[in-house]
């Protein structure tokens, strides 16, 4: 068994945290020596950084923060304001942040534990934490004033008593003192800010975030001076080193609190280095989700659908546009509900602000948990739109029936919805219908409805597909089938933001026509939006792409798997059910893509991955990513043409240096 | 569950005739699987976990001898999961000086396709995201990595969730049907097969 798996139940030399404390493992004072005791009060707070750290990256409160002998017995440091404030603030901190993420409820067991299981995770007089850190700093900026004042033989203005003994070192362990006071603060209020409901505390929260970023630059800086003052024991590997100084915290024991881990055995952990980058995780997510999802409403204050109604580019129909919207709301139900028959009404308001929460919910959640819900929800998205299909194919009468059939249009996505629901209501109103419905305004709205739906749909299923690069979850003989799903998705993506364009300018004319001309129309007619360009960047990367890969199969036999059990059909399947369940793309997807495998042409590749266009300089970075990718392939290419299909001594392999999902070929000659 | 098949020094020369594979014969062989994994895998099994899976599917755990010592081991199970009849490996394992020589592909191979004849439409397993050595493995017998689970493991390493889907075609049951006439003795439903069989090469 591995050791990492279970830590044992270690002899911890005291049986009780009050064992520890007469055995003098958690001092207070650290030490009579004040400078000592500056240099030790340093370590325990950095060392409670790297613990919270621990903590947020899934590790237990009793192993992380908590195994601060300090912080489970808080009241022993009232005589020391430095410790007292910095262990209250710090324990203020974690119950915000355990709230914060239970209210968010986007973790997984492993992402965090917010259980406590009986440490004192909240206090007395905790509420008042800032005002007793904000005495505490101003003291020590009293201090640093004094010292400095002195170093320039300036006269004292006030008597204050110096923060240490030793002159020389006086401003050194200020500043280093106030910058970990001042971090510790200002994330505090960010986490404060964050929580005020409508987003009203966002703006407030970057300020604080940048001051917090500008405080730990001063921290680590503060390492050189507060290393070079080393006095005791240190840790031995300073890549590994959880303080600025090197030395090893005082008062801290995680055995202690063996029996408050967690129901199951201790796990053997290492706290985070002092050096160690991370990138934001769980607690910001947490954050993001809690910020955009209040109360049903995005921000707590705007109203999914009037979200909806805006990203849909849904037309204002009159001046009285609530009483019109409701009405409509109410006639779209209706209109649905005349195709059903016997099915429940489909109320589109909260169907759909229903879908785009829980989309929110799903994109602030760990990407290999993400991903696994993206795949989930494909199907609710694409019944959207199929619901509207099957409800008014069911109640239109037997000819028009028929006729769809002949055409194949009931199962498939490739028709537009408005039109279908015209001829249904073309057939079916001015019968027995009680309702009053203004035909053209409904058209219009659920058209719009339809085509906004479908987009999200081809969204999440290309999240889904490049996912799955950065969980790398395809190996590199299965990157060939995967660019080609994404270049099909993206075509329908691009074809979706176009159509979204022409519905929205000028939908009435074109009623009845069959959705490949309404797009032909729509190139000619409308200039290409940056949201549009951009998509035909990335087709043309995984265009490319795949044609480069499907050529290197063919003619140099790379890239390719045989199996004793299965063939690449089984595994194309099973990489991307989901999305044939959803329906996405709409074509029969097997055949076309063992076809497409044949297609080589060298200056046709070339051609497209030299495309480019310019776009909206919002999007520079991401621009310059794509041509960077675009000319290494280029060249990639030229080699491989340049040496042959009978050259075996190239190697090529495939890299993400340019960007998690868009590879560079990397040839080598071996 | 896991499987460890990392290359290391000191391996021991041998021809592959000499390894001799056996399906798991009675309680005479739980001790030598269990010293197996207990020393060779990281996470920690009761003796029940073991006994769940011989007890119930002796058929499907093999185990590779080399001049009478165990020198690695598969155990595995299958059964009905939301509809679909499927094979699961728990644990594959093969002592260090053994490794690199294809034992652990045959023993998964043996595994698999007593899966696949009784039945199976997939198998699944799960493999450490840093175990390379066993991703190739499966990777080359057809496994696709169709899920990463985060912290999935004690020691907080993610997981893949691999799976290989059986091909549902006409030339696939032909192709079962040959292996049938090929193969000596294969496993008997009814009782576990003991001496080894030799089932052709892949």
């Amino acid at each position: 068994m591995d050791p990492k798996m279970d830590s044992g139940i270690e002899n911890c030399a005291y049986h009780s945290v009050e064992e520890a404390i007469e055995n003098g493992i958690a001092p207070v004072p650290f030490s009579f020596n004040r400078t000592d005791d500056v240099q030790c009060t340093i370590d325990v707070m950095d060392h409670l950084l790297a613990c919270e750290a621990t903590w947020h990256k899934g590790n237990s409160l009793a192993q992380t923060v908590f195994s601060c002998i300090y912080l489970l017995r808080l009241e022993r440091t009232s005589s020391h304001a430095l410790l007292n404030s910095y262990c209250r603030i710090i324990r203020a901190t974690c119950s915000a942040v355990v709230s914060v993420v239970s209210d968010a409820r986007t973790h997984e067991e492993e992402d965090i534990f917010t259980m406590a299981y009986g440490l004192p995770l909240k206090g007395e007089g905790d509420e008042k934490c800032l005002s007793m850190l904000n005495a505490v700093e101003e003291t020590i900026s009293r201090q640093l004033r004094a010292c400095k004042a002195q170093s320039s033989k300036k006269r004292v203005s006030e008597d204050t008593e110096p923060l240490q003994t030793n002159p020389d070192l006086e401003e050194g362990y200020c500043k280093a003192l106030l910058s970990r006071i001042r971090f510790r603060k200002h994330f505090y209020h960010v986490l404060m800010c964050m929580r005020k409901p409508h987003g009203r505390g966002l703006e407030l929260a970057r300020k604080h975030i940048a001051s917090c970023q500008s405080e730990l630059a001063c921290i680590r800086k503060s390492s050189e001076f507060l290393a070079s003052n080393v006095r005791g024991g240190s840790q031995n590997d300073i890549e590994e080193r959880t303080t600025a100084s090197g030395c090893r915290p005082i008062g801290f024991d995680a055995s202690l609190n063996s029996k408050l881990s967690a129901p199951t055995p201790p796990r053997a952990i290492k706290i985070l280095s002092w050096n160690k980058k991370r990138k934001p995780d769980l607690v910001a997510r947490a954050h993001l989700q809690v910020l955009l999802v209040q109360d049903g409403k995005l921000y707590g204050r705007d109203l999914i659908f009037d979200i909806i109604s805006k990203a849909a580019a849904l037309p204002e129909i009159t001046k009285n546009y609530e009483t019109q919207k409701n009405e409509f709301l109410v006639q779209l139900g209706q209109v649905i509900v005349i195709g059903m028959s016997q099915m429940v009404r489909v109320d589109w308001e909260s169907y759909l602000g229903d879908l785009l929460i829980n989309f929110l919910k799903i994109l602030c959640t760990n990407l290999a948990w993400q991903r696994r819900k993206l795949g989930k929800i494909l199907q609710d998205w694409t019944v959207t739109s199929v619901q509207a299909y099957k409800n008014e194919s069911v109640s239109i009468n037997e000819k028009l029936f028929s006729l769809l059939d002949t055409l194949s249009l009931i199962d498939t996505l490739s028709f537009v919805p408005w039109t279908l629901l015209t001829i249904a209501l073309n057939c079916e109103l001015g019968e027995n219908s009680n309702v009053y419905v203004d035909e053209n305004v409904c058209m219009k709205l659920s058209k719009h409805l339809l085509i906004w739906a479908e987009e999200q749909t081809y969204w999440i299923a290309y999240r889904f597909l490049t996912l799955g690069f950065e969980l790398e979850l395809y190996s590199p003989s299965e990157y060939c089938m995967v660019y080609w799903f994404i270049y099909c998705v993206l075509v329908k993506l691009s074809e979706q933001a176009q159509l979204k364009m022409v519905a929205s300018t000028d939908a009435v004319k074109r009623k009845g026509k069959k959705k490949k001309d309404i797009s032909k129309d729509a190139l000619k007619d409308q200039k290409l939006s940056p949201v549009v360009l951009l998509l035909q960047c990335y087709i043309c990367l995984s265009e490319g792409l795949t044609m480069m890969l499907a050529a290197l199969r063919n003619e140099h036999n790379a890239f390719q798997t045989p199996s004793a059990f299965n063939t690449e059909e089984e595994r194309f399947i099973q990489h991307f059910e989901l999305l044939r369940r959803a329906h996405i793309p709409n074509d029969s997807i097997p055949t076309s893509y063992i076809n497409n495998l044949q297609c080589t042409s060298d200056s046709l590749i070339v051609k497209e991955l030299r495309s480019s266009f310019s776009s909206d300089p919002d999007r520079l970075d991401e621009l310059r990513q794509i041509e960077q990718i675009a000319e290494h392939n280029r060249v990639a290419l030229n080699v491989i043409c340049q040496a042959g299909a009978s050259d075996t001594s190239l190697k090529v392999s495939f890299e993400f240096t340019h960007g998690p999902c868009f590879a560079i070929a990397v040839v080598k000659r071996s | 569950m896991e499987t460890t098949v990392e290359r290391e020094s000191d391996p021991v020369e041998f021809d592959h005739s000499e390894i001799e594979y056996v399906s798991y014969g009675g309680e005479h062989h739980l001790p030598l699987i269990m010293r197996l994994v207990d020393a060779e895998l990281s996470e920690p099994y009761s003796i029940f976990t073991y006994r769940y899976f011989v007890y119930l599917w002796p058929h499907l755990s093999f185990l590779a001898f080399h001049r009478g010592n165990c020198v690695g081991t598969v155990v595995c199970k299958m059964g009905e999961h939301r509809n679909t009849f499927r094979g699961y490996i728990a644990m594959l394992v093969v002592i260090k000086p053994y490794r690199g020589k294809g034992i652990a592909t045959e023993l998964v191979t043996r595994s698999i396709r007593v899966m696949m004849e009784s039945g199976c439409e997939e198998v699944t397993l799960e493999a450490e995201v840093t175990n390379k050595g066993a991703l190739a493995l499966y990777g080359r017998l057809g496994f696709i990595r169709a899920k990463r689970l985060f912290r999935y493991y004690l020691n907080g390493v993610d997981a893949f969730r691999l799976k290989l889907l059986f091909p549902r075609s006409e030339m696939s049951r032909s192709l079962l049907a040959a292996i049938d006439r090929e193969s000596s003795h294969l496993y008997d439903h009814c009782q576990p097969t003991v001496g080894s069989a030799d089932v052709g090469s892949i």
